[in-house]
């Protein structure tokens, strides 16, 4: 167990070092400068652009040969240093480091959001199987995983803060991370994000627990009079959270840097997301390669912890 | 159905190509799932406005600057203007008129005709990425399956870099960096989208390997090419047609996404850029965020629907 | 200052205390300190550093502004207001030699004053420095002799200092009105590292500007708020208690939208408002709406290279084109009224405006398409038929098709090149939209070289250079300085950096000359080279000047102290609330 724990983690430094020197590459061969978007402006002012920008990339190093800029770059990161994020005058980690809670808060929120209705929509789905209720909550869960987040999100400011004005039409700062005000303004970005979670994990739900009702342990434990609700509970569900484990790890991976991302953009929230756009968009490569390996590693640590709970979970699986 | 169930595992399915009774099968049970089809006949509806909508109405990129922000027929808003010169408000009811159904966007574009060209955008990202996407996991699935050895390491290998890749993030970089047109954005969906299919293809041919049929024609002296091409591709057409069926809707929606933040073809009106434009007027023209997301919902919708009925008519097994 | 500029400051200021003394029921007592003063932005305004030296965008020196400044500022005349400077700046007969007093109540955080010799030392270890790479170096150099060199900055005594230059240029002084000083105690520690400086925390926090503005900084969440506090020690709010909100706050916005929702909430103190919401705010009582003149403006470039239509290098050709674009219909249609028609790069507001000199193309009675039709033929070109509409035939006798170049993303930008499109199409002549993102068209269409040779693509590398696309038109925004417009000469003169679409003419490269030298001393003399050098520019019709914008500001109404004018914020310390 623990030299394959060992062994994973090496493959997932491997794998990380491969994305970043993927988006190394991808930064600096693109014909984009960090200039660019000054040029009017330092122009207004009567300035020579075109040594202005010499001069810029010169500061930051962007002058030398890619292989230097890489070496150099990687040199730093072994010894733990981040680099200087020139679109925000900050360090790197200092940058993240006051932005991550945004994008955690939205995220764990509407994780639990999805989690708690979509198993309990797709437990009371798969019990009822072939009625109305089955059949309302399978359209509803369609529309769900079909509804563009961000267009969701589009549709509830426009009802409930252009029209009916309930909510504030943007997310607000001023309020304190553990206070009502910021719970009370995060649930049209959960709803926004979470709808479509929500809805993949009832058709999950309510396959999995279709599956294992089927199976012979619930006939047996049936026979054996044991009533219908720890049937359900015991053993059916117990035995359908595992495929359900992997989906939602998957989907915590994924939807930091591409739902979560769409999210805080259509409400104005500071996320991580946020920041990684703006930097790609300044052509600020230290920031752009830092995220990126926070979201692989994110991905890496969870599938290798989802791994180890089903390990937990099913006593059966083992790895060597 | 038992009786039908091809293959052992249930997992493999009978060659498409050899048998067209199969086919009837196959369509029998789809007609069977009733959304599907539904699903279907929106698809068909959108190819058609996609192939001989943009005959049918005016320039999606034409303006009339008479008629901003004109809502769709049937409704009316309340428009105030402010004359500079005399220092006056007047206040006008505007209504929508029948020559512009949908109503126009604030440049005094026709909503219809750009709902048609979204329409046709949408589909050709749809099918051209998803074309690429997967005969590109296809082509290294099998190549991995059939060569073994080092080359179906690295493949795997870098397969396990994109997927670990944080997907959209991806996406935005090259696009920022290669600059937003069509060509590109197809492409860059292609060529990162492939990693799913490559996975489930390698893992099918694979198991298909060492089946009878297979070991019997190599015995036979079949080379490899007469084998994949002759037995394992078209064992695995079903397979590719579920799994393009349901990843189209995630490329309509990867595009949309790219589009909504800035990222679209500027020389094209998509609906992402259409809700782009109808973010930035959410308070003033509601129709111009909202139509464009219905299209896209029901887009997704459609081919989820389609590609749900699908899986379940190759599948014998899922027929829940 | 002379007699003329001051009485007119008399008058203002008259006026403005009547206006507000004016007001019903009101006896103004004096302002409390109350309330945060949260202005709304968009984002992509947001500014780059605080460690202002380095930074390349405008918000940048904004938002250091609110804690440090300037020697002096504008009012909305453009008069002088004197901010860190203890009297005018004195300018010697020969125009070479300035000399600076500044305040001797000036203090950096630890309470050390601030003296001239930091202000010499910035400029000749910072500014003048080439480890550093000050990116507005230009403003502080000369030609001398052919040799490019730095004005030569001197302490006289602890407030006092000169700059010497060797060659007249008369719009230096307000170079010099926008100097800010940093620390030399500080800046000592950081000399000649370059990362070092770039990462001080104490300029990257502003934690040195001591009395020196009206705010302190306090907080900045990137892509989200900037937070500034209230400065009690600030040298200008002694006598009267200023600044009067306990917090300044800039808040980012996704979309204007959004922000304008928020201001409709009052969950904002003050944004801008796009020209349609107008009525809509003016209607509401809580929200005051101030329009005033802007310095933006917008052109279409005529490319005159050799890879544009060849028509565009004639000036009949481009004076009929821009006939042809009626201005009118763009300030009513695009901008509802909220702009004014341009004629050159001095607009209205300037004080060099001169309204008789200047060529109206575009605006009644020259914006006529029958004449811009005439102007064509005149020019040699024919018309002929396609299908069943008149176009405009090329030497070869095929149809004129005109490629114009822009970005997306301004709905204004958007919307005027397809009016554009449309405007031409009525004088025969088909004109292509094609959106490319900035980064390609800067280089792909407005950089260029002479073809086969070794140059460095650059946005001007002379006569004979060409871009690597074709293109015939492009539309981009621009923005010009009303009191120094000879800055213009990047974009007009022979050799200006950025005459990406190749306009050389020699009487425009004399006028800036001369505008810029020793002739250009006298104020009055001055002005008649701005009058003759708009005329000149207006008929050359190098691009086709638009329009000016006006901007739409909303306030709380229970915001006071606002002069609505183009230098609206230069009094912002004394604003309050009611």
């Amino acid at each position: 167990m623990r030299s394959y724990i060992i062994k994973r983690l090496l493959y997932s430094v491997i794998i990380a070092w491969g994305i970043l020197t993927i988006t190394f590459i991808l930064l600096r061969v693109g014909p984009t400068s960090p200039v660019d978007r000054y040029i009017l402006n330092i122009a207004a002012k009567g300035q020579d652009v075109e040594s202005v920008r010499q001069a810029i990339e010169a500061r930051y190093g962007l002058d030398k040969p890619i292989i230097e800029q890489y070496l150099l770059y990687m040199g730093n990161l072994l010894q733990g240093k981040w680099g200087w994020s020139f679109s925000a005058s900050q360090p790197v980690m200092e940058l993240i480091g006051s932005h991550w809670i945004y994008s955690f808060q939205l995220i764990l929120l509407a994780t639990i959001f999805a989690i708690i209705l979509g198993v309990g929509l797709g437990i009371l789905s798969a019990v009822n199987q072939n009625t109305k209720i089955d059949y309302a909550t399978s359209i509803f869960s369609f529309i769900g995983i079909s509804i563009p987040g961000f267009w969701l999100g589009l549709m509830l400011i426009l009802v409930f803060a252009v029209y009916l004005g309930v909510f504030k039409t943007f997310y607000d700062t001023s309020y304190p991370i553990w206070s009502l005000e910021n719970l009370r303004q995060l649930i049209m970005p959960v709803l926004a994000l979470g709808t479509g979670e929500l809805a993949g994990y009832v058709r999950y739900t309510r396959s999995a627990m279709l599956d294992n009702l089927r199976k012979e342990f619930v006939t047996t434990a049936r026979a054996k009079g044991l009533s219908e609700r720890t049937v359900i509970g015991k053993h059916v569900l117990r035995n359908a959270v595992l495929p359900l484990v992997t989906i939602i790890m998957f989907d915590l991976g994924s939807i930091v840097f591409g739902g979560a991302y769409l999210t805080e953009i259509v409400f104005g929230i500071p996320g991580l997301g946020q920041v990684s756009f703006n930097a790609i968009f300044a052509n600020d490569y230290a920031v752009v390669i830092a995220v990126t390996l926070i979201g692989t590693f994110m991905v890496l640590f969870i599938n290798l912890a989802t791994d180890l709970i089903y390990t937990y979970l099913d006593p059966r699986i083992r790895y060597d | 159905m038992t009786e039908l169930k091809p293959g052992q595992g249930g997992r493999s399915r009978i060659p498409l190509r050899i048998s067209h009774r199969l086919w009837g099968y196959y369509w029998e049970r789809l007609q069977k799932n009733r959304l599907s089809l539904v699903g279907l006949g929106f698809i068909g509806f959108l190819v058609l406005t996609g192939i001989f909508g943009p005959l049918l109405v005016q320039d999606p990129q034409k303006t009339d600057f008479n008629i901003l922000n004109l809502p769709p027929l049937g409704f009316s808003i309340q428009e105030s203007i402010y004359d500079i010169k005399t220092n006056e408000i007047t206040t006008t009811m505007i209504e929508g008129r029948p020559e512009h159904p949908l109503g126009t966007d604030s440049k005094g574009r026709d909503m219809l005709a750009m709902l048609v060209s979204g329409a046709r955008i949408s589909l050709l990202v749809g099918l051209l990425a998803t074309g690429i996407a997967i005969f590109l996991g296809t082509f290294l699935g099998v190549l991995s399956a059939f060569l073994g050895g080092w080359v179906d390491n690295a493949l795997m290998r870098f397969t396990d870099i994109m997927m670990t890749f944080p997907f959209f993030l991806l996406l935005v970089l090259i696009v920022f960096i290669f600059g937003p047109s069509l060509a590109i954005i197809v492409l860059v969906i292609g060529l990162t989208g492939w990693t799913g299919a490559a996975r489930l293809i390698r893992s099918e041919a694979l198991s298909l390997r060492t089946r009878d049929f297979i070991t019997a024609s190599k015995a036979l002296g079949a080379s490899d090419t007469r084998v994949i091409f002759n037995h394992l591709i078209p064992n695995v057409s079903s397979l590719i047609i579920v799994m393009a069926s349901l990843s189209i809707p995630g490329v309509i929606m990867a595009e949309a996404s790219l589009s909504f933040i800035g990222l679209g073809d500027p020389m094209s009106t998509s609906w992402g850029t259409i809700l782009n434009t109808g973010q930035h007027s959410l308070d003033s023209a509601w129709w111009v965020a909202v139509e464009p997301g219905i299209m896209l919902f029901l887009t997704v919708l459609s081919f989820n629907f389609f590609g749900d009925g699908l899986r379940d008519a190759f599948d014998p097994k899922a027929s829940v | 200052m002379s007699k003329d500029t001051l009485m007119k400051w008399i008058v203002t200021l008259v006026a403005v205390s009547m206006l507000l003394t004016a007001a019903p029921g009101c006896s103004a007592p004096a302002p409390k300190v109350a309330g945060n003063y949260i202005e709304g932005d968009v984002s992509g305004g947001e500014a780059e550093t605080l460690n202002w030296i380095l930074a390349a965008d405008a918000s940048s020196f904004g938002y250091v502004g609110y804690t440090l400044e300037s020697l002096a500022g504008y009012d909305n005349k453009f008069n002088i207001v004197l901010r860190c400077l203890a009297k005018d700046i004195e300018v010697s007969p020969d125009g070479l030699v300035y000399t600076i007093t500044i305040r001797p109540d000036l203090k950096w955080s630890d309470g050390s004053q601030v003296t001239s010799d930091d202000y010499v030392y910035t400029m000749n270890n910072l500014m003048f420095s080439s480890w550093l790479n000050y990116n507005y170096k230009d403003d502080w150099q000369e030609v001398v002799d052919g040799v490019k060199q730095y004005v030569v900055p001197a302490v006289v005594d602890n407030t006092t200092f000169t700059v010497t230059r060797k060659s007249v240029q008369p719009e230096f002084v307000y170079t010099l009105y926008d100097l800010m000083p940093y620390p030399k105690y500080i800046a000592v520690k950081y000399e000649g590292n370059v990362d070092a400086f770039t990462q001080a925390k104490e300029f990257n926090n502003l934690s040195y500007t001591g009395n020196l503005g009206p705010y302190t900084f306090k907080e900045w969440l990137k892509n989200d708020k900037f937070v500034l506090s209230r400065n009690p020690a600030f040298f200008l709010g002694k006598e009267n208690g200023a600044p009067f909100f306990q917090e300044m706050v800039i808040k980012m916005f996704g979309t204007s939208a959004v922000m304008q929702a928020a201001l409709e909430a009052g969950d904002i103190t003050q944004c801008g408002i796009e020209p349609q919401n107008v009525a809509k705010f003016k209607k509401m009582e809580r929200i005051n709406v101030y329009t005033i003149p802007t310095r933006g403006y917008n052109i279409i470039s005529y490319n005159q290279r050799d890879n544009g239509w060849e028509g565009l290098r004639k000036k009949e050709v481009r004076q009929a084109i821009s006939m042809a674009i009626d201005k009118d219909t763009i300030v009513k249609k695009i901008y509802l009224g909220f702009a004014e028609p341009a004629y050159s790069f001095i607009p209205s507001s300037s004080p060099w405006y001169s309204d008789d000199t200047v060529l109206k193309l575009g605006v009644a009675p020259l914006n006529s398409k029958q004449q811009a039709i005439e102007m064509l033929k005149a020019a040699g070109y024919k018309y002929g038929k396609n299908g069943d509409r008149d176009v405009l035939l090329d030497k070869d006798g095929k149809p004129v098709k005109l490629l114009l170049v822009t970005t997306p993303g301004s709905d204004v930008v958007e919307s005027m090149s397809l009016l554009i499109k449309q405007e031409l199409a009525a004088i025969g002549i088909d004109v292509e939209v094609k959106w490319v993102q900035w980064a390609t068209l800067i280089r792909q269409y407005m950089a260029n070289k002479v073809p086969g040779s070794s140059q460095e693509a650059r946005y001007n590398n002379g006569p004979g250079a060409v871009s690597e696309e074709t293109w015939d038109l492009t539309l981009m925004g621009h923005s010009t300085d009303p009191l120094a417009p000879s800055g213009s000469r990047v974009f007009f003169a022979s050799d200006g950096g950025l005459n990406s679409f190749g306009f050389f003419n020699d009487k425009v490269d004399a006028l800036f000359a001369k505008i810029r030298s020793k002739e250009g001393l006298d104020k009055e003399d001055r002005r008649t080279m701005y009058q003759e050098l708009s005329r000149v520019i207006s008929e050359e019709q190098p691009v086709d000047f638009i329009t000016y914008s006006r901007g739409n500001n909303g306030f709380q109404s229970n915001v006071k102290g606002i002069e609505p004018g183009i230098n609206m914020g230069y009094n912002y310390y004394l604003w309050h609330f009611e």
